[in-house]
């Protein structure tokens, strides 16, 4: 019976002999090709609208607002959502719980209490308006990844200078590479039935998002 | 609801039979082939339509290969950077060297947790070690939480396509799988009420069964981090909920750089499901504490590999990130489906990675059951010239033959060595020209068409006329021609 | 302008009339052909079929023959094909370097049919005359290994009453496939019908491509259903003229 350090010993022999005739043509990494597109070419206003509109084309409610609006449009949302439990990550403003419904704030909640919540709120990262990708690093005030899992309903607060254009900026934006990231590109879904695209099969199945408009 | 003949279809290329036989029963299952074709025009027509939305398409292909080869080039170094930064955030890596190890590290960590249930994110490669067989065998039982894998362990049946496993399946066989199995007798048949009867089945062994076995769709050395990929938020659930999760993975996934991600997450939604990303996502690094599995386990899989990487030609298989784009395209896919490939690894990809995995011993015909039309290489977003690597396996295949007994009994072996010698010299085409027209006269009708041919021959007219050979060839004009003329 | 006729075996057994049609074309076109006897095969079957050292041989042959030609035309573009792609790891990988150099200097030279008479001739209007309605099917190899691009629709539609309907999917592979349309039979019949119905599906009086493998296996296919459409080699259709209309299959 082989040992642990026996098979890792054999395998990276094997890796070894199997790739010590390099091919004349093998790149270094920093002379790997890479003539994609990196840099978005929308202006603001552009980009934030191709970010609405892939986001409403995964289903999401979104709304726009100015800065000092924003606990208010919060407000309005969770109003309309028509539930009453939230949770919400430890780091999230005060001031946007607000009043009138049952906030759970998440100091090491169980995940029963969780389960129980109707809804979440949360921040983001960044937002990538090429594939309406919501990005999240699990910061204080986005929250642990269960939080946004296992309610039915995420409100996302996105501000306009989080957003860019394509992936590759997303990527310029991480100083380091994020430990966990979970990237939000509309709603649960499948298409394992007759390829017919169904919502919601685990995870939200209701994604609001509330843009807001801190670059104006 | 296979639509084979002979019940449960036979995903193990030891056993299966070979490609042509294995295709007939599903060639002639009207409702199979309709589900198929169906899935794959969809995909097609959504990859295609974002393909020519993305202007640097082909600069992404490029960038794509590029890495996947240089990754593999230093698959080592990666390796064992990626097991150290993952060993330092918490995780703990495990090298298997083939199939039976895979299970036994896997069965011993779910001993140690006591485990007697698990949750499964779809894994290919669990697949390929047939894991859950193993598991059943040792009284633990794997619950599938993929929507078209959960189909496909509750139909007893097996996969059918790498990204999209249960598509030869259709709603009223799925109604009636579930209605069956979680004895739900009014489920009607319409998608969405499927989907929340999964979702209903699913939850409470989500939040209940605190060990998860995942596979993964990159491994990034840079970080140790691992990146999962999926639609349908089952994934999210089993990396996040259970105290234990092990992450299943060939040794091939890696990349060097977290930011490498960039070029392929552009790249595999689109080719996989025709969307621009999945809806989710997921990039986590060993362990983190207050969010995730306490404990963390990444089973490194070679299981043939390494062979595949020591061959030149061969070696850009390894780059396959399965996006299943080859299979979506193929025209021969497009009528068999996946399951007369007798693997877990079905279509152009698996016609080349299976028989190689296996080291050339069993599936055989796999490089074989291709017309070489190059629609895959097109489509594959890392380039891997799928046709150039089926011609290396077919020569291969041939090589074991030249020295099998069988041989002389073979008629195509018997016939491609006598063309040979006939293509060696002018003098001998053109006795075999001749001699091809006299015997074949015998079988011309009156119409100047043959319509019937014994032996190898009757393959092809089986269902097509041959035009019986005219009675000058090309080089008997052209010569008869120079005498006349000049 | 000197060129050299590679018929290819199956034109030369199967097809004759592709290759009279070439070399009336061509003359007409002021094209000085040779036609070297000794030529057979490119040696495609072999390698595709995994038969490589039998197929290096028949390169090799192929290379004797050919090594100081001018310009060497060829009315199939799956040998071309073969000779482009698969002739330099051929030689690489059976050790001849020096005939790989050789076959470097040559492989400029080589010309598809549809190549010759638009990058070496320059012409797209050869005064063809065809008063049919035809569909053109891209064979794999002219597509995607070839890239012959438009060069046939080119040519075709400067046809004179020649009327081109479009083939839906046209870029879907036949079913031929070589030694596949034996060694699969069932499912290259399969493929085979699909597209037929396609073909069939134009109401064109005629097939075209430039290649007549593909146009056995349509043609053979359209022959046993009594279909009302035959299938011919761009070629042919390219030769004709009012005063010679072309020729027809035995």
């Amino acid at each position: 019976m082989r040992t642990p350090i026996d098979s890792r010993r054999l395998i990276l022999d094997r890796i070894r002999t199997a790739t010590q005739n390099q091919s004349q043509g093998a790149l270094a990494y920093a002379e790997l090709p890479r003539s994609y597109i990196r840099r978005g070419r929308l202006g603001a206003q552009d980009r934030l609208k191709l970010m609405i509109e892939r986001l409403r084309e995964y289903d999401a409610e979104v709304v726009e607002c100015a800065p000092d609006e924003l606990q208010a449009a919060i407000g309005a949302q969770l109003a309309l959502s028509g539930r009453r439990v939230f949770v919400a990550p430890a780091g999230l403003p005060a001031d946007w719980l607000a009043a009138g419904f049952d906030w759970k704030i998440d100091r090491d909640l169980a995940i029963t209490e969780i389960e129980q919540a109707e809804g979440v709120v949360t921040t983001a990262f960044c937002g990538v308006a090429d594939t309406g990708t919501i990005v999240l690093h699990h910061a204080e005030s986005e929250g642990r990844r269960v939080l946004t899992l296992l309610p039915d309903w995420h409100l996302c607060i996105l501000y306009a200078s989080q957003v860019v254009e394509t992936l590759p900026e997303y990527f310029d934006r991480c100083q380091l590479p994020p430990p966990l990231a979970t990237y939000i590109s509309g709603p649960s879904a499948t298409a394992d039935i007759e390829m017919t695209r169904i919502k919601g099969v685990h995870g939200p199945r209701f994604l609001n998002v509330v843009l807001v408009r801190d670059e104006d | 609801m296979s639509g084979s003949f002979t019940g449960r279809p036979v995903l193990d290329p030891r056993l299966a039979p070979p490609f042509p036989t294995a295709a007939l029963p599903v060639l002639r299952n009207p409702q199979l082939r309709k589900n198929v074709a169906h899935a794959t025009d969809v995909i097609q027509s959504k990859r295609a339509r974002l393909v020519a939305e993305k202007t640097d398409w082909q600069q992404l292909r490029t960038a794509a290969a590029a890495i996947r080869s240089h990754a593999l080039n230093h698959l080592g170094e990666y390796l064992e950077e990626f097991e150290a930064r993952c060993n330092a955030a918490g995780g703990t890596v495990h090298w298997a060297s083939d199939a039976a190890e895979a299970r036994s590290i896997i069965l011993e960590l779910l001993r140690q947790e006591q485990a007697s249930e698990v949750i499964k994110i779809k894994t290919m490669t669990s697949a390929e070690i047939q894991l859950n067989p193993a598991l059943e065998a040792a009284g633990i039982h794997a619950h599938e939480t993929d929507l078209a894998e959960l189909i496909l362990q509750l139909g007893e049946d097996e996969p059918s396509h790498i990204v999209v496993p249960a598509l030869h399946v259709n709603r009223s066989q799925v109604r009636e799988i579930f209605a069956r199995r979680m004895g739900l007798e009014g489920l009607p048949d319409d998608p969405p009420a499927l989907a929340a009867a999964a979702r209903n089945y699913l939850r409470q062994k989500f939040l209940t069964i605190p060990t998860a076995i995942s596979g993964a769709n990159f491994l990034i050395a840079e970080t140790g981090s691992v990146a999962i990929v999926e639609s349908e938020g089952n994934g999210r659930m089993c990396l996040t909920l259970p105290r234990t999760l092990i992450t299943l993975t060939g040794i091939e996934k890696v990349l060097p750089r977290f930011q490498d991600l960039e070029v392929m997450l552009q790249l595999l939604a689109r080719s996989a499901t025709g969307e621009r990303m999945s809806p989710y996502t997921s990039l986590w690094t060993g362990v983190t504490p207050g969010d995730g599995p306490e404990r963390f386990h990444v089973v490194l899989l070679d299981n043939g590999r390494s062979s595949i990487l020591a061959r030149p030609t061969e070696r850009q298989t390894l780059r396959c990130i399965r996006c299943a784009a080859c299979l979506n395209t193929c025209p021969v896919y497009r009528l068999t489906g996946g399951h007369a490939y007798g693997s877990v690894y079905p279509g152009p990809i698996g016609a080349i990675l299976t028989p190689q995995l296996m080291h050339m011993k069993y599936a055989q015909s796999l490089p074989f059951a291709s017309s070489l039309c190059g629609a895959c290489y097109e489509a594959c977003p890392v380039k891997i010239d799928i046709p150039k690597v089926l011609l290396e396996l077919r020569s291969q295949v041939v090589n074991q033959e030249r020295v099998q007994a069988a041989r002389f009994g073979d008629p195509m072996f018997i016939g491609m060595k006598a063309a040979h010698r006939i293509f060696s010299g002018a003098r001998r085409f053109r006795a075999a020209q001749w001699l091809g027209r006299f015997a074949l006269r015998l079988f011309t009708r009156r119409d100047g068409w043959i319509h019937s041919l014994p032996g190898l021959g009757a393959k092809w007219t089986q269902t097509r006329d041959l035009r019986g050979l005219p009675s000058q060839s090309f080089r008997q004009w052209w010569a008869a021609r120079g005498k006349e003329d000049r | 302008m000197r060129a050299s006729l590679f018929i290819t075996c199956y034109n030369d057994t199967l097809f004759p009339e592709t290759g009279r049609a070439v070399v009336r074309l061509l003359e007409r076109l002021g094209v000085e052909l040779d036609f070297h006897p000794q030529q057979t095969c490119c040696g495609q079957m072999h390698a595709n079929t995994g038969f490589r050292p039998e197929a290096f041989s028949q390169a090799k042959r192929f290379m004797g023959l050919y090594r100081n030609a001018e310009t060497v035309v060829i009315p199939s573009s799956s040998c071309v094909a073969m000779i482009r792609d698969q002739y330099p790891g051929l030689f690489e990988e059976l050790g001849d370097q020096a005939l790989r150099r050789e076959f470097a200097a040559l492989l400029p030279r080589v010309y598809e049919l549809s190549e010759f008479l638009i990058d070496r001739l320059g012409v797209d209007d050869v005064g063809a005359y065809f008063p049919h309605r035809v569909t053109y099917h891209a064979s794999c190899h002219s597509l995607r290994g070839l890239h012959v691009g438009d060069r046939p629709m080119r040519l075709l539609s400067k046809v004179r009453g020649l009327e081109l309907v479009p083939l839906e999917n046209m870029d879907r592979c036949c079913g031929f496939g070589g030694t596949f349309s034996i060694k699969n039979a069932e499912v290259s019949s399969a493929m085979l019908v699909a597209k037929l119905q396609e073909v069939l599906s134009t109401r064109a009086e005629y097939c075209t491509a430039l290649d007549n493998s593909c146009l056995m296996h349509l043609g053979g296919a359209m022959h046993r259903q009594y279909a009302a459409m035959r299938t011919i080699h761009l070629a042919q259709i390219l030769c004709a003229t009012e005063a010679a209309p072309p020729e027809e299959a035995e």
